[in-house]
C-alpha cells in the first residue's frame, strides 16, 4: 500500500479541451481534409479515376494533370482523391470492429475475472502467439481476396490488443471507491460495467486506436500491394504504389503521390493520438 | 564491436580480394535473371529457367541454329532417314563428357529412353513414337519409329533430350546428377548456390572447346526488375535478361549498355473456358475478340516492343499463316454480334496472376474494353502458385497465358492447343474433332508443301472457332554492358554463350 493518491481516473465523458494544442489542430485538420476530399470526391476529382486514355500514358505532372497520369493514362490526382475514400474506409472499419470486439471482451473478462477471464486470456495468448501479418494473410487466403475478407481478418486478429488494454484498466477501476459504491447501491452488473467502469477505461484504448489506425492503414496498403485487398481497377493508395513501382525510374509521380498521401494521413492520425493522450494523460 | 585496426585491415583485405577477383574474373560473364534454376535433370522440368541454363551445359544430337529456323548437326555429325520415314540412323562425332569419358551411342540411347520411359519425364508423350533403338557400334544410333512423324527430327533438338552420361548417371543417382551433372556441352556446373546463383566453368573436354572464349558464366537470381536493371547500369552485372518493356527506351539511351531485342516464339493469349456459360457460345467468343483492342495492349503493355498476334503460331515460325481470318478491333460489331445472339448481362471472372506486371496491366485494359461492349469482367487476383491449378480445374472464365516454342516444328504447340491432348486443349476445353483429326494428319504428312497447307487450314479453323484470343507476340529482351559481344539468344530461347566474348 502507498499513501500517494492515485490520479483521478479520467472519463472520456469529461473531455477538457486545453487552450492550445497544435498537434490536435493539425491532426484534425489533416484527417478532416482527407475526409472532405473523400466525401466530395465525385465533385472535386477532375476526371473519372478508372477512365483509361491511351493517348495520355505516363504524362508528367502538368496544369491539366497536377499529379501526372499513370500507364493507362488515368489522371493520378483523381485517383488519389478517390483513393482517399477507400483508404479512410479501410482505416475506420479496420479499427472499429477490433475496437468494439476487444472492448466488450476486455470489459467482461476484467469485470468477472475467474474462469471467464482465464478462458479469454488464453484465447488472446493463442492469437498473439502467431505473427500478426501471417495470421491475417491466412484468414484472407481462406476467405478469398477482397476488402470484406480484410475487415473480417482485422476483426478476428486485431481485437486482442484492445481486450488486453481494457481488461487491465477494468481490473484497476473495479477496486476504486466509485465502483465499490456503485456496487453497494445495488446497480446491475451491466450498468456498473458499461456505465461506470467502461467510460473511465476507454481513454487509453482510444489513444491506442489512433496509433493502431496508422498500422491498419499500412496493413491495408500492404494487403492490397500483395493483391489480396482492393481489386483493380479501383483506386487505392497501396495498389497505386505497387503498380507504380515498376515505372519508378520512368514515371516517379505514379508511386510518389499515393505514397505521400499514406504518409500524410498516417501522420495526421499520429498527431491526433499524441494530442489525445496528452489531454487524457498516459496510461499508468 | 569491431576495433578500428580490424576495420582498417578488413577494408584492405576487401580491396585486395576485389582487385584479385577482377583480374581473375576478366572473362566470367555474370547474367542477372529473375529466378534461380530448379534442376539439371533435363527430363524433369518444363521451365525456361532450367532450359536456358542447361542448354549450355548439355549438348543435343541435333541443334537448332541461331536464327531458329534450321536444324544443324550437334553431337550427331550426320544422319540418314530411310525411305519409308521410319528408321533414323545417327552418326555420332568424337566427343567427350566433362569427366573425360567418350560420348557414345549408348549414352544417347539412354538419354532418349529416360525421356520416353522415366516416371520423372514431363515430355514422355512426344517420344512414345520411338518403338526401338539399337547401337550397332559406339558411334551409331538407329532409331525405329512406330509410324511416320514429320516433327520427329526437330523433337531431338528439344532440351529434354540433352545427352547425359549413362555410366555417370547410374553411379551418381538421379538426385546427385540433377544437382551436379556431368556435362556434354560448353560449360560444367562448378557450383550451385540454391536460390542465389549457378556458377558455370568452361568445359575443356567440350568437342567445340576452341569456340568457347568465356572462362565461366554466373547466372545470378535477382527477382526485382528494378534492382536487376540498376545492377547492370552500375556494372555489377555484365548482362541481364527479362528486361521489362517499360525500361527498354531508357536503357537504350545509356551508351555503356547494349539492349538486345531478339525475335522470339513467345505468344501471349487470352484463354477462354469453353465449358463455362456463356463462353460455350461462339458469338460471345467472337464478340470478345472484336471487343479487345490488341494494338492498345501492345502500345500500353509492351511499349511498342510487341506486335499484334493473329495466330497461335508465332509470326516468323514455321508454317505461320498471315491470313487466317483474324478479327479486327470493332466494338460496334462486338455489340451487334452479342445483340444478334440475344445474350445480355454477361458477367465473367478473369483470373489474374498477382504480382505479374504484364498480366495485371492486360487484365485492367481488357476489363475496360469488354465493359465498353457490355461485358462485366470481375478480376480475380490469385497467387501464381494457385492459378495453374484453377486453370486445370476449370475454375475460370478468362485468363492470360503465354507459350514459347521448345522445338522448331509447330506440331508440339498445335497438339497441346488444338489436338485434344491430355490437357484439355491447354485448359480451354475447346472441342473440334475436325481440327483434332487435321492435327493428327499433319503430324504424319512428310511433304512440306502439303503440310504447310494443312497448318494454314488448322489456323483458319481454330481462329473461326475463336478457340482463344491471340493477343501479342513479343521479343526476348536482354541487356549487356559494352564490351560483351555476341550475347545472342535464338527464338527458342537458347543462349549462344559458346560464342560470347568479353572484350578487354
Amino acid at each position: 500500500m502507498t499513501d500517494i493518491p492515485s490520479p483521478e481516473p479520467r472519463s472520456i465523458l469529461r473531455l477538457r479541451l486545453p487552450g492550445k494544442n497544435t498537434g490536435l489542430v493539425i491532426g484534425f485538420g489533416i484527417i478532416g481534409t482527407f475526409l472532405l476530399l473523400a466525401i466530395l470526391a465525385p465533385f472535386v476529382a477532375p476526371f473519372d479515376p478508372v477512365q483509361q486514355n491511351p493517348d495520355l500514358r505516363l504524362t508528367p505532372p502538368s496544369w491539366a494533370h497536377p499529379f501526372g497520369t499513370d500507364n493507362f493514362g488515368r489522371d493520378m490526382l483523381s485517383r488519389v482523391i478517390w483513393g482517399a475514400r477507400i483508404d479512410l474506409q479501410i482505416t475506420l472499419l479496420g479499427v472499429l470492429f477490433p475496437f468494439i470486439i476487444g472492448t466488450i471482451v476486455g470489459t467482461v473478462a476484467g469485470f468477472f475475472g475467474g474462469i471467464v477471464d482465464t478462458i479469454f486470456m488464453r484465447i488472446i495468448d493463442i492469437v498473439l502467439a502467431f505473427p500478426f501479418l501471417v495470421l491475417m494473410l491466412s484468414v484472407i487466403a481462406i476467405l478469398g481476396p477482397g476488402l470484406t475478407s480484410f475487415y473480417i481478418a482485422m476483426a478476428l486478429v486485431g481485437w486482442v490488443s484492445y481486450a488486453r488494454l481494457i481488461r487491465a484498466q477494468i481490473l484497476v477501476l473495479k477496486t476504486k471507491d466509485f465502483a465499490v459504491a456503485a456496487q453497494s447501491l445495488g446497480f446491475s452488473r451491466t450498468r456498473i460495467m458499461f456505465r461506470h467502469l467502461l467510460p473511465n477505461a476507454l481513454a487509453g484504448s482510444i489513444v491506442f486506436a489512433m496509433s493502431d489506425v496508422v498500422l491498419v492503414l499500412l496493413n491495408g496498403a500492404a494487403i492490397s500491394y500483395l493483391g489480396l485487398g482492393v481489386q483493380p481497377p479501383t483506386a487505392e493508395w497501396g495498389i497505386m504504389v505497387a503498380e507504380g513501382q515498376s515505372f519508378i525510374s520512368r514515371a516517379w509521380w505514379i508511386p510518389f503521390f499515393p505514397g505521400v498521401s499514406i504518409v500524410v494521413l498516417a501522420f495526421g492520425f499520429s498527431l491526433l493520438g499524441d494530442a489525445l493522450s496528452d489531454i487524457w494523460g498516459r496510461l499508468e | 564491436m569491431i576495433s578500428r585496426f580490424a576495420r582498417v585491415s578488413l577494408v584492405a583485405l576487401a580491396a585486395s580480394t576485389a582487385l584479385v577477383s577482377i583480374a581473375e574474373a576478366a572473362s566470367v560473364l555474370s547474367i542477372g535473371r529473375r529466378e534461380d534454376s530448379s534442376t539439371f535433370d533435363p527430363i524433369n522440368t518444363a521451365q525456361n529457367i532450367d532450359f536456358w541454363v542447361f542448354m549450355n551445359v548439355y549438348d543435343v544430337l541435333v541443334r537448332v541454329d541461331k536464327s531458329g529456323a534450321e536444324l544443324v548437326p550437334g553431337l550427331a555429325e550426320s544422319w540418314d532417314i530411310s525411305d519409308d520415314g521410319l528408321t533414323y540412323t545417327f552418326h555420332l562425332r568424337d566427343a567427350n563428357f566433362s569427366d573425360g569419358s567418350p560420348i557414345t551411342a549408348t549414352d544417347a540411347m539412354f538419354s532418349l529412353e529416360r525421356v520416353r520411359d522415366s516416371e520423372l519425364s514431363l515430355w514422355a508423350d512426344g517420344y512414345k513414337i520411338i518403338s526401338d533403338m539399337q547401337t550397332p557400334d559406339d558411334k551409331t544410333l538407329v532409331i525405329t519409329l512406330s509410324g511416320q512423324s514429320a516433327p520427329f527430327l526437330s523433337t531431338l533438338a528439344m532440351p529434354a533430350t540433352s545427352v547425359i552420361s549413362k555410366a555417370g548417371f547410374e553411379e551418381m543417382g538421379q538426385e546427385a546428377y540433377a544437382e551436379n551433372p556431368i556435362a556434354s556441352g560448353a560449360f560444367i556446373v562448378k557450383d550451385w548456390l540454391r536460390g542465389d546463383r549457378v556458377i558455370l566453368e568452361k568445359n575443356p573436354e567440350f568437342w567445340e572447346a576452341d569456340r568457347v572464349s568465356l572462362d565461366g558464366v554466373e547466372w545470378i537470381s535477382m527477382p526485382d526488375d528494378n534492382t536487376r536493371m540498376l545492377s547492370v547500369q552500375a556494372g555489377e552485372l555484365d548482362a541481364a535478361i527479362f528486361v521489362p518493356f517499360s525500361r527498354v527506351e531508357e536503357l537504350q539511351a545509356d551508351d555503356s549498355l547494349t539492349v538486345h531485342i531478339e525475335p522470339s516464339t513467345r505468344e501471349d493469349h487470352l484463354l477462354m473456358n469453353h465449358e463455362s456459360e456463356p463462353l460455350d457460345n461462339l458469338a460471345v467468343r467472337e464478340a470478345i475478340d472484336y471487343a479487345i483492342d490488341k494494338q492498345a495492349i501492345v502500345d500500353t503493355v509492351t511499349f511498342g516492343q510487341g506486335t499484334v498476334a493473329n495466330s497461335y503460331v508465332p509470326a516468323g515460325a514455321l508454317y505461320h499463316s498471315a491470313d487466317n481470318g483474324a478479327r479486327p478491333f470493332d466494338p460496334e460489331l462486338a455489340k451487334s454480334t452479342l445483340a444478334e445472339a440475344g445474350i445480355e448481362d454477361i458477367e465473367m471472372d478473369y483470373l489474374v496472376n498477382a504480382g505479374n506486371e504484364v498480366d495485371e496491366q492486360v487484365a485492367v485494359l481488357i476489363q475496360q474494353q469488354l465493359s465498353n461492349v457490355g461485358i462485366d469482367v470481375n478480376l480475380v487476383k490469385m497467387d501464381p502458385s494457385q492459378t495453374w491449378d484453377m486453370l486445370v480445374d476449370g475454375e475460370y472464365d478468362l485468363s492470360m497465358m503465354y507459350w514459347t516454342n521448345d522445338i522448331l516444328d509447330p506440331d508440339q504447340k498445335t497438339t497441346f492447343v488444338l489436338g485434344h491432348d491430355v490437357n484439355m486443349n491447354y485448359m480451354t476445353r475447346y472441342q473440334n474433332d475436325t481440327v483434332a483429326q487435321l492435327v493428327a494428319d499433319a503430324r504424319l504428312e512428310l511433304d512440306p508443301t502439303k503440310r504447310e497447307a494443312m497448318y494454314h487450314e488448322i489456323q483458319a479453323l481454330a481462329k473461326s472457332d475463336a478457340h482463344w484470343i491471340d493477343l501479342f507476340y513479343s521479343p526476348f529482351i536482354n541487356v549487356s554492358r559494352a564490351g560483351v559481344e555476341n550475347f545472342d539468344q535464338n527464338p527458342l530461347g537458347r543462349f549462344f554463350l559458346e560464342d560470347t566474348v568479353i572484350a578487354e
